[in-house]
């Protein structure tokens, strides 16, 4: 059991979400598409790592530019895409399947690279970064998945470890800021479990964890409630809101009217590689 | 350096561990794989022993002039027995030859008629072996040409008869053990390919944290050597349990032919740890990269 894993970092509002709807007038966020908001002080980053955030961080934390991926086959995923996300943002990707939401994904943490136009994350061009550099900027992101992507062979702690682990991260270092994450999803009691003895739920919310633990500037999240009930989902996405308001980055493409319509945030809608509706509050009716 | 070493090791360790099943049918593949291997490679030296064995048998005789005296044979046999291509050379008086006839005669059973000889019919002969029949050539024209030799006995058509059969041999030992060399490759490298593909998510997984190539690929390249080490050692346990009742059965065999096998146990050892470890490496080297390259 990791030592202090059950004290949640200051600032962080404790106990675990209840699991209730958010009501649908939930304040919306103040960011608009093309301004940058002002982040939450002290920022997530200074919460969590107690590290000042870097200066001159004005910058958006993803564009795309005159954006088009046509993949080998000739298929065309995205075209023409245009895209600004300031810090702080929490934008819900919507739109039917096929419409480009999992290749829009894969080209910000560079699985895949534009054919035409610029990707930018966090102020690195991503078409000019050499194999080396690669990993440094997956490590400002963190990837939240529909079917979690979890080692079974590994409990919790371990799953969330891994991720500094494999990055080369010291064990020193490791230890406390595993602990926090694990206790900020609100995790702590299971944090010796193997994912297969979790919900689904809690499942998800190691899976956050993780995407969190390397203090990432923004977290892409790919369906994360794809796989859960209703309930569940909140949770989930009541989660994803906390992190958001301690200042990290939030895009979640969602197949979900329900949430998307409730919460009022930023909509972009994608269909057929392009965006046809880029709206604070909008509303969302899947038509698929 | 030192740190991503350990951490390197640690995971390989790990990993080989908490995919036991997997890892072992890898290391059992490999164990089978590498006792093919040194089997065959332990037949080839047993073949190539045999060879050089009967090769040796060849012998060239010059029979001598009966009027040479002690001194010119002595710098005759001194002159061959300087020339690179020669073995051994030996001096055979003619009484020494016709003591020879006697013994063979008597081994064979028949009757000694030498008795009934007024002066001994035979000639001296200077017995040359060849470290290569292939020299036989050169080695009788020198002999010939001297004036000490008489005649030198003409055995150009069984040598021929025994070259063509060992280089057939031979090349086909070669052949045979590059064939099976081949096959243990793509086994080895196969099967070190599906422990790794059985891990795909986990490389999935690494990448998308933000590790680096280096990272993911050294604790499955440390991994693919362990299998192979543990394979090579299951392995060489395995040779030198047989090692003694095979040659024990074997020892009829080995009092016909008086074989020099001095470094084969060396050798096949050397063969199978490198083999092992070596396939282990490149095996596990090639399957990450297919993940690594996007």
């Amino acid at each position: 059991m990791p030592v202090g894993g059950d004290v949640a970092p200051p600032g962080i509002p404790s106990g675990n979400p209840t699991g209730s709807p958010v009501p649908a007038s939930t304040p919306p966020s103040p960011s608009t598409p093309l301004t940058v908001s002002p982040s939450p002080s002290p920022t997530f980053r200074e919460r969590l790592t107690g590290r000042p955030r870097p200066a001159a961080d004005d910058q958006p934390v993803v564009v795309l530019h005159d954006v088009t991926m046509r993949y080998p086959n000739g298929k065309e995923a995205l075209k023409d895409v245009e895209l600004v996300v300031p810090e702080g943002d929490f934008v819900f990707l919507v739109g039917p399947s096929g419409a480009g939401k999992s290749t829009l994904t894969k080209l910000l943490i560079r699985d895949e690279l534009a054919t035409k136009g610029m990707v930018v994350v966090d102020g690195d061009d991503l078409a000019r970064l050499n194999r080396r550099q690669v990993p440094k900027v997956r490590r400002k992101i963190g990837i939240v998945f529909q079917d979690f992507k979890l080692l079974p062979r590994k409990s919790v702690w371990e799953n969330v470890a891994f991720a500094l682990e494999v990055t080369g991260t010291p064990r020193r270092r490791i230890r406390p800021a595993v602990d926090r994450v694990i206790a900020l999803v609100g995790l702590t009691g299971q944090a010796q479990q193997l994912p297969t003895q979790l919900s689904g739920g809690e499942q998800q919310r190691t899976a956050i964890a993780r995407a969190l633990v390397h203090d990432p500037r923004i977290i892409i999240a790919d369906e994360p409630t794809g796989n859960l009930d209703p309930v569940i989902s909140w949770e989930i996405i009541q989660l994803l809101l906390r992190i958001n308001e301690l200042g990290v980055t939030i895009l979640m493409a969602t197949h979900d009217a329900e949430i998307v319509t409730a919460l009022r945030r930023r909509v972009v809608a994608l269909e057929d590689g392009r965006i046809i509706r880029d709206d604070i509050g909008a509303t969302y009716h899947r038509e698929d | 350096m030192i740190p991503f070493v350990a951490f390197s090791l640690t995971r390989a360790w790990q990993g080989f561990w908490r995919n036991a099943l997997m890892s072992l049918a890898a290391t059992l593949t490999m164990v089978l794989m590498l006792l093919l291997l040194a089997g065959f490679f332990v037949l080839q030296n047993v073949l190539l022993a045999s060879l050089s064995y009967v090769e040796q048998k060849v012998e060239v005789v010059a029979y001598i002039e009966n009027n040479a005296t002690d001194d010119q044979v002595d710098t005759l046999v001194a002159t061959i027995g300087a020339m690179p291509e020669v073995a051994s050379v030996e001096f055979v008086s003619r009484d020494a030859a016709l003591a020879r006839f006697k013994e063979a005669q008597a081994a064979q059973g028949r009757q000694d008629l030498t008795a009934s000889l007024d002066s001994n019919p035979l000639y001296a002969s200077v017995n040359v072996k060849l470290r290569s029949p292939a020299d036989l050539d050169s080695i009788t024209t020198t002999l010939r040409t001297d004036p000490l030799v008489r005649n030198v006995l003409n055995i150009e058509a069984l040598v021929d008869r025994v070259l063509t059969v060992t280089t057939f041999v031979r090349t086909a030992g070669v052949v045979m053990v590059a064939i099976v060399g081949v096959i243990v490759l793509f086994i080895i490298v196969n099967t070190i390919r599906l422990a790794v593909v059985a891990r795909a998510e986990e490389i999935e997984i690494m990448r998308l944290v933000g590790a680096s190539d280096s990272f993911i690929r050294w604790p499955f390249v440390f991994e693919g050597a362990l299998v192979g080490l543990f394979g090579a050692l299951l392995t060489l346990a395995l040779l030198a349990f047989a090692a003694e009742p095979l040659s024990q059965a074997m020892v009829g065999f080995f009092n016909v032919l008086p074989l020099e096998l001095g470094s084969v146990g060396r050798d096949t050892a050397m063969l199978v740890l490198a083999t092992g470890v070596g396939l282990g490496v490149l095996g596990s080297w090639l399957s990450v990269r297919t993940y690594l390259i996007r």
